[in-house]
């Protein structure tokens, strides 16, 4: 890792860690704490008149530092798990818990902050803005913050540098392959130091090369900057990457 | 904030064509609005820039029946008028130009001078006007439709008082306010009074009086419509801009339609850039999921679209204006006063119809986006995420 790397890594990995190496840190820490706690949660939704119960009674516990996969066929509740836990949704029963925050109680607004400071969302279809430039869409979610312009800018660069794309920061999403639209979308994700990494599906329009690159880096991520990793994934090899995999069908855990 | 403007900007780019023809369909609207604006703005121009301290007495019926010319002797005397003169509606044209209209009056030459102090004309041609019985003297714009010269004959075809009546141009004049019409015609009125039979005789059309005190106008008017309850002919005094009101109020009508084909264009434009948005909107629905879930809140999604309409109606405006401006007042304008400078003496866009015309750009624009921006901020970020991909 560069210097610069190790920057980052200072700046927005581990800012709430004392300040020691990364080794040091790690053997000095206690044990991994749940970071994510779901409670006996059920999410159902009404479809016409009949209501539908998507999850069902479900409890897990997902520890600060793990890369977990979620498989499972389709239906059986994946996503509207992620979208619980990333807080883009409430439990219809049963408590969400992450990093602190009772997800199921907190209004729209508290919601938006929470994502915006915990949060990082990796999707399939990578979602850029087309009219900004991978520069500028990196710094999206800083224009949030109350960081000034310099500010922003070091650190959209310094996320672009951690994915590999310093050279394209000018380039329009158009102008850019899939695995490398899909790099912005990480260096995105991670420019706010966000606690949790929520991934759904991220190599699901990807080739083979392109989506081993994206797994490896997710990887790194995992290890080298302790983000906290949760992806949705049908793919086996994506999902051996993961330290856990866990299978969901109809709504339960199994 | 300037960040998220330029994200608002960046959007307008996102489809030049469509972005470029919502602009051009704005600024043609906002041309038309301009156009109809002035003409109305020139139109009443006589009643914005009326001589407070003119009064015009006329028959309480109709400005159309006459007065007896005795009249305007007990109107100088009245205490507070400090001249008087008086005008008949001659209404003859050009056999050679019948289509051409312009007002033509009989009016009492030296009187005329003293009321109306801010009609210019050059010593020597008031002089020559004043001694020559069949002389006239023209405004600048009409000498120059009707390509008359100061010493040419001029034959004119009576209809209100018929048969043909010869002048002599004597002078041309020009108007130091703008409450003066440059396209109209004056002549002695004893020239045309001599030819008339005997019951026509001593009659005048109206009065115009000046007085000292511009306050008094009221106190003063009806002063002098109270001298002539008792008479045969009663009178009805107003000031110079209640007459012209009067006048135009014959006009109602053609002002009334003009008014609302003016609103009719803003909420054509309205429409114009509400659709533009809302398709916007509608094709953006993901990407704004997108931005809630990595944070952004409801007023953020509002502030994105409001500002793009926005942006285009600032365009719009600047562009619409910027063509209308120099349009009229650098070519149609002078045209126009030309060739019909009895009804539009002054035909320019007044820059506040101009600062108007972009305000009522950016305003249209943020109306527009009201509804869009309010479907923006409301999407919901995971049935917008479900929909594609």
């Amino acid at each position: 890792m560069s210097s610069k790397d190790e920057a980052m890594e200072t700046d927005v990995a581990t800012k709430d860690a004392p300040k020691e190496s990364p080794e040091q840190y790690r053997k000095n820490a206690a044990p991994p704490k749940a970071l994510i706690e779901l409670t006996d949660v059920t999410k159902q939704f009404v479809r016409g008149k009949e209501p539908l119960v998507v999850l069902d009674g479900l409890s897990l516990e997902i520890a600060e530092g793990a890369f977990e996969a979620l498989m499972g066929p389709s239906g059986s509740g994946k996503s509207t798990l992620l979208n619980l836990i990333a807080g883009l949704d409430r439990p219809t029963r049963g408590r969400c818990n992450v990093v602190g925050h009772d997800l199921g109680t907190m209004s729209d607004g508290d919601l938006a902050r929470y994502r915006s400071r915990h949060i990082g969302f990796i999707f399939q279809s990578y979602n850029l803005m087309p009219v900004l430039t991978a520069f500028e869409n990196v710094e999206l979610p800083l224009l949030l913050t109350d960081l000034g312009g310099d500010e922003r800018k070091k650190r959209a660069k310094t996320a672009l540098r951690v994915v590999g794309l310093e050279d394209r920061m000018a380039h329009f999403p158009r102008q850019l392959s899939g695995g490398q639209e899909q790099r912005v979308a990480i260096a995105r994700a991670i420019v706010h130091d966000p606690t949790i990494l929520v991934c759904d599906e991220p190599t699901g329009d990807l080739d083979r090369k392109s989506a081993d690159d994206i797994l490896q880096l997710l990887t790194r991520l995992n290890t080298e900057f302790k983000k906290t990793i949760l992806m949705v994934t049908h793919d086996p090899a994506a999902a051996a990457r993961a330290t856990i995999t866990r299978h969901l069908n109809k709504g339960r855990l199994e | 904030m300037i960040r998220l403007l330029l994200v608002a900007w960046r959007n307008l780019g996102r489809n030049r064509l469509r972005t470029v023809l919502t602009v051009a369909g704005a600024v043609v609207a906002l041309i038309a609005f301009v156009m109809l604006r002035t003409v109305l703005t020139s139109w009443s121009v006589g009643v914005d820039y009326a001589a407070k301290e003119r009064l015009a007495t006329r028959h309480k019926v109709t400005f159309i029946m006459p007065l007896p010319k005795r009249y305007i002797e007990d109107i100088r005397a009245v205490p507070g008028v400090k001249a008087a003169t008086w005008a008949n509606w001659f209404g003859a044209r050009d056999p050679n130009r019948p289509d051409e209209f312009f007002a033509n009056m009989a009016c009492d030459a030296e009187s005329t001078l003293k009321v109306f102090g801010d009609l210019q004309l050059a010593e020597d041609q008031k002089q020559a006007w004043l001694t020559d019985r069949q002389g006239a003297i023209i405004g600048d714009l009409l000498a120059k439709r009707m390509e008359w010269k100061v010493g040419q004959k001029v034959v004119l075809e009576g209809s209100i008082y018929p048969g043909t009546w010869e002048f002599k141009v004597s002078g041309i004049y020009t108007a130091s306010s703008k409450a003066i019409d440059r396209s109209q015609f004056f002549f002695h009125w004893d020239y045309m009074n001599d030819k008339l039979p005997p019951g026509r005789k001593d009659q005048i059309g109206w009065v115009m009086a000046t007085i000292d005190d511009a306050s008094k106008s009221a106190e003063i008017s009806r002063r002098i419509d109270t001298m002539f309850d008792d008479r045969d002919v009663q009178t009805v005094t107003m000031s110079e801009k209640n007459m012209q009101l009067s006048f135009m109020a014959m006009f109602s009508a053609v002002l009334t339609a003009l008014e609302i084909v003016s609103l009719a264009i803003l909420i054509i434009m309205l429409l114009i850039l509400g659709n533009t948005i809302a398709m916007g909107v509608r094709e953006r629905t993901r990407e704004y999921a997108v931005l809630r879930a990595i944070g952004f809140q409801p007023g953020h999604l509002a502030f994105f679209v409001v500002a793009e309409s926005a942006i285009l109606g600032i365009l719009a405006g600047l562009l619409g204006v910027g063509i209308a401006y120099p349009f009229v007042n650098g070519f149609v304008g002078r045209g126009i006063e030309e060739n019909m400078g009895a009804w539009f003496p002054y035909f320019r866009v007044e820059p506040w119809v101009a600062g108007v015309a972009i305000g009522i750009g950016i305003l249209l624009a943020v109306v527009a986006s009201v509804i869009p921006a309010w479907r923006a901020s409301s999407v919901s970020v995971i049935d917008a995420l479900r929909r594609v991909g």
